[in-house]
């Protein structure tokens, strides 16, 4: 029923918005190299395709595509409709599919990341490519003396319903084949198997930011979000400094936290009830040079009854030697077997370019 | 608000007592690429007038300008009047370099501009104020008189900067090198907004060398290295020079940001300007 009426919106609004303005088309792409296990493979390759305009003076519309460089069908990753202007009390709106305001990283595109791959811990929670839905979100300025925004968000599905494959993907990985655990009597990876894996009907979520300009040239944002589906839940917390002097130096510091918990009802689907996946990381990333960045991360996961956790540290460069318009990068990092803890080392390679005004910023 | 220091500072003198103003960009900030800090959007919010620069310069501009949610904010663009140069008459892409489409968008370092900038800021102020319609014009009216004795003032005083050979880093300074009678004979960036590379700075060496070119200018957020680098080569003399207001020290307002640049370039030349 939401899908319609967004469906309705969107359709209706780009029927009687029409202009003889074009939107901007933007293409992003990637290819990404790693090697483990002294096997180098392409990991990904595809492109991104944005389409952006407005669509009339209060309203603008995203829609982002990404098509894999195999035999997959195109995927719809976001196609949004933004009101920022026009309505009152300083509400805004998104309607359509989009990526949900609920915690820091889930709004963020691949190509943003310095570090190439999400971080694991995250993926855990929130999905191999993040969590994508369709629903409508209002969100509003608080009267406070600094930057603070609440949203809230009401979806017609939840993180299960996009993650599905998540753990099956992370088995096939880099063919782990010959790793795989046993999973005769191990529940605990039940639980972490079926975290977010089911079709969730009906999802909310909300997040609430604050951004403090401590000077000209420092600046510290801190989040909170919230968010409930059936059977499930999860809160998180977020910060991110960032110093910024000039265009040939800054620092960012970023972490967050998120803690997925499961609920009753969904105890015939999780082995533990009461578990907890707790999911974080924090990144170091300084720009020494207008084109070079190197930086640092630490990504962390737990279930807590199952006394069970990873951790993965890594190391990052960045190279972008025409402004925005490509980017090289490589990351030298941890990668911890789950099940068996075995830990190895995996080194991975990104190209990224970029056509048209929706590039890859790297800051 | 205003997108830039220079405009921010016109406002204020056209403005007097009756208006706040604030610039998203610093003086000393690249004008081209603004971070959108979500605190820009809390200032927009409150304004009443938005003072762009335009021709696709503060790009940025429009999504700070959306995200404020402020539904009755007036967005002006201060290019509208304004004589384009370098209006490119080919189809343009991304191998040029960062080429603006509806020309060079550095047009407030011509003096004569910004009596144009004045008079699109004192109309909008007078329909949005109109009870302050006199002080406006009075206002516009001494800021004009006090530019042209200031521009009469500086062609003669540095009328020996005319058909002076220079470099710049970037190509900021077409409209100022033009009231001023500079000749640029070449950029460091080998195309708009691309790193001066090795080949280029070596071309840029031997072009000092065979045509005597004393003087480099850079704005002022741009690095030292590569000019560094060429004085170390030859016996070029580099600046650096306010692109904006509050860029450097001296330039604090829209007229002593020319006073400024002009004086830094006749005492590198070595030439009398009293």
């Amino acid at each position: 029923m939401l899908k319609k009426l967004i469906g309705g919106i969107l359709i209706t609004t780009f029927t009687f918005g029409q202009t003889t303005a074009n939107p901007q088309f933007s293409v992003i792409g990637d290819l990404v190299i790693d090697h483990l296990h002294k096997n180098t493979s392409l990991l990904s390759s595809g492109i991104e395709i944005a389409v952006q305009g407005y669509v009339n003076p209060f309203a603008r519309a995203d829609i982002y595509l990404h098509k894999h460089n195999d035999d997959s069908p195109i995927e719809l990753e976001e196609a949004v409709m933004t009101i920022e202007r026009g309505l009152p009390f300083g509400l805004g709106i998104r309607a359509g599919k989009f990526r949900p305001d609920i915690g820091k990283i889930n709004q963020s595109h691949d190509h943003l990341f310095p570090y190439i791959e999400a971080p694991s811990g995250m993926t855990k929670i929130l999905g191999e490519e993040f969590w994508s839905a369709t629903g409508i979100e209002t969100n509003v300025f608080l009267p406070l003396p600094w930057y603070s925004n609440f949203s809230l968000s009401y979806f017609d599905s939840g993180i299960g319903s996009h993650n599905h494959s998540d753990y099956e993907k992370d088995e096939d990985d880099h063919e782990h084949k010959d790793d795989h655990k046993d999973k005769d009597d191990h529940n605990y990876d039940d639980a972490e198997k079926h975290h977010g894996r089911e079709k969730q009907a009906n999802a909310f979520s909300v997040r609430w930011s604050h951004f403090f300009e401590l000077n000209d040239v420092k600046h510290l944002e801190l989040g909170l979000s919230g968010y409930s589906g059936q059977d499930e839940g999860i809160l998180g917390a977020d910060l991110k400094y960032k110093w910024r002097p000039n265009k040939y130096r800054s620092l960012i510091i970023q972490a967050e936290v998120l803690q997925h918990s499961l609920e009753d009802v969904y105890k015939e689907k999780a082995v533990h009830p009461d578990e907890k996946l707790t999911a974080g990381y924090a990144m170091v990333n300084f720009q020494f040079n207008k084109a070079y960045n190197f930086g640092a991360m630490v990504d962390y996961w737990s279930l807590e009854l199952a006394d069970d956790e990873g951790m993965n540290p890594s190391i990052f460069f960045g190279y972008s030697p025409v402004e925005e318009s490509a980017i090289l990068r490589l990351k030298i990092g941890q990668l911890e077997d789950e099940g068996h803890h075995k830990k190895h080392l995996k080194t991975t390679v990104q190209i990224i370019w970029s056509l048209g005004p929706h590039k890859p910023h790297r800051y | 608000m205003s997108s830039t220091t220079d405009i921010a500072d016109i406002v204020k003198i056209i403005g007097g007592d009756h208006v706040a103003v604030t610039s998203i960009a610093r003086g000393n900030q690249d004008p081209h690429y603004v971070e959108i800090l979500p605190s820009y959007m809390l200032k927009v919010r409150k304004a009443d007038i938005y003072f762009m620069v335009g021709m696709e310069l503060d790009l940025w501009a429009q999504q700070i300008i959306d995200g404020s949610r402020n539904r009755n904010v007036l967005v002006v663009d201060c290019s509208v009047e304004i004589n384009k140069m370098e209006v490119p008459t080919a189809q343009i892409d991304a191998s040029m370099g960062d080429i603006h489409r509806f020309g060079n968008p550095h047009y407030w370092l011509d003096p004569e501009n910004g009596k144009l900038i004045a008079r699109i800021v004192a109309q909008k102020l007078i329909s949005h104020d109109s009870k302050n319609a006199d002080q406006y014009q009075a206002n516009l009216n001494q800021f004009v008189k006090d530019l042209d004795s200031a521009i009469s003032i500086w062609t003669k005083r540095f009328s020996n900067l005319k058909d002076k050979d220079i470099i710049f880093y970037h190509n900021s300074w077409p409209y100022f090198s033009k009231r001023f009678g500079l000749k640029t004979v070449d950029f460091l960036e080998p195309k708009p907004m691309i790193t001066p590379s090795p080949s280029k700075l070596n071309q840029v060496i031997q072009r000092i060398k065979s045509d005597g070119v004393e003087v480099i200018a850079s704005e002022s957020y741009f690095s030292d290295r590569a000019p560094k680098f060429i004085a170390s080569k030859t016996k070029v003399k580099i600046v650096k020079l306010a692109q904006s207001v509050g860029a450097i020290k001296g330039a604090d307002s829209y007229i002593n940001l020319f006073e400024t640049n002009l004086t830094i370039l006749a005492k590198a030349y070595g030439v009398s300007y009293d």
